[in-house]
């Protein structure tokens, strides 16, 4: 039987898939994963899962996004934008570089 | 030999020399994963070794007169450690590593108030893996022990190990003055009954015969007064051949190490 690890390298970060180990049961699965996926990368957790217990959708089946440019959708795309065509705009920004610099100073 | 000194090979050899053994299983083990799991435990074995050895380098001794070139005879482990295993036999090196790992916790536990610091100082790391051994041991045990087959290797292993497994309690010429003098804090004696304890229900609770302690033939070799079974005369030629084959004077050092 396979079981799927996934190890979450400190306290509040995710756990991350790292590989699987076979096992005849949950207890020695643990106890398997604590050698093959903790022992060398620094751990704080391990998930271990039966394999047929992780359910899956790929991309045969299910369309992820991605096929048109969806740009617009991510902060970064408005950073360093030329802000002059909108006077609001450039007048927001002024006001934030300045107060970023009282803060500084301070 | 002072009894501090007898007290750090007792633990040293035995460390050392069961590792040395449970490498043998390396690509051999029924799977991949236990191959790993006992490769790991094997080498946590090799780091208490070291850890031990360094106490008495810090004495005086050499590593080579440590190891490489000591005679097997001036060795101290218990026999239990020096066994070949039974050719393909897993149940072995499973029923042995229960027997030891649950001895070598109780004798740990024994170290934790050593009147001697570099003792003291050592044992909070060791115990720390220890457990780990331990629950690989019963987690195999008590899976073996449902099977048919494999119960009855189980079974066979336990008559053929324990008799080995009582020379870890087996004293040496300075075992008075090591509790005397604080370095050990519990007799060997209060340490077997201990043992005892844990063990006899625990295997008795999968179906498993013990054997009894008082009545079972004793090998004539204790290995404590370096007497040993023939097993370990080809153990230890077997682990120094490269050493004496490539002529060393002195044993290598890893890059980094000790400095």
């Amino acid at each position: 039987m396979i079981w799927e690890v996934f190890r979450q390298a400190k306290p509040g970060k995710y756990h991350q898939h790292c590989g699987n180990v076979h096992a005849p049961d949950r207890e020695m699965a643990k106890l398997f994963a604590q050698i093959q996926h903790g022992r060398r990368m620094q751990t704080n957790s391990l998930w271990v899962v039966p394999q047929e217990e992780v359910s899956e959708v790929d991309s045969d089946e299910a369309a992820f996004g991605g096929a048109t440019d969806k740009a617009y959708r991510w902060a970064m795309t408005y950073n360093r934008v030329d802000a002059s065509f909108a006077a609001e705009v450039e007048e927001s920004e002024e006001e934030q570089r300045e107060a970023a610099k009282a803060q500084e100073e301070a | 030999m002072t009894p501090l000194e007898e007290l750090l090979f007792r633990l040293a050899d035995d460390e050392y020399v069961i590792a040395e053994r449970y490498t043998e299983w390396q690509i051999y083990a029924p799977t991949i994963e236990s191959d790993l799991a006992l490769a790991n435990i094997a080498q946590d074995e090799f780091g208490h070794a070291r850890l031990w050895y360094d106490v008495l380098e810090e004495r005086g001794y050499e590593e080579k007169d440590l190891l490489w070139e000591r005679d097997p005879e001036d060795f101290r482990h218990s026999t239990l450690c020096e066994l070949a295993f039974e050719e393909g036999d897993w149940a072995d090196p499973v029923v042995r590593s229960y027997l030891y790992d649950t001895a070598e916790r109780l004798r740990l536990e024994a170290l934790v108030d050593s009147s001697e610091p570099a003792i003291a100082g050592r044992v909070g790391k060791l115990l720390s893996e220890e457990n780990y051994h331990r629950e690989h041991a019963q987690s195999w045990l008590e899976r073996l022990a449902e099977g048919n087959e494999s119960h009855h290797r189980v079974q066979a292993a336990l008559d053929r190990l324990f008799p080995h497994a009582l020379s870890i309690f087996e004293p040496g010429e300075q075992e008075k003055e090591i509790v005397s003098q604080g370095l050990r804090t519990e007799s060997l004696d209060d340490l077997r009954e201990e043992w005892f304890e844990i063990t006899i229900p625990y295997l008795e609770s999968l179906g498993l015969s013990v054997p009894e302690p008082e009545e079972v033939a004793r090998p004539d070799a204790r290995g404590r007064d370096g007497s040993h079974t023939a097993d370990w005369f080809d153990l230890h030629e077997s682990f120094t051949a490269t050493y004496h084959e490539l002529g060393f004077d002195q044993p290598t050092r890893l890059r980094g190490e000790g400095a």
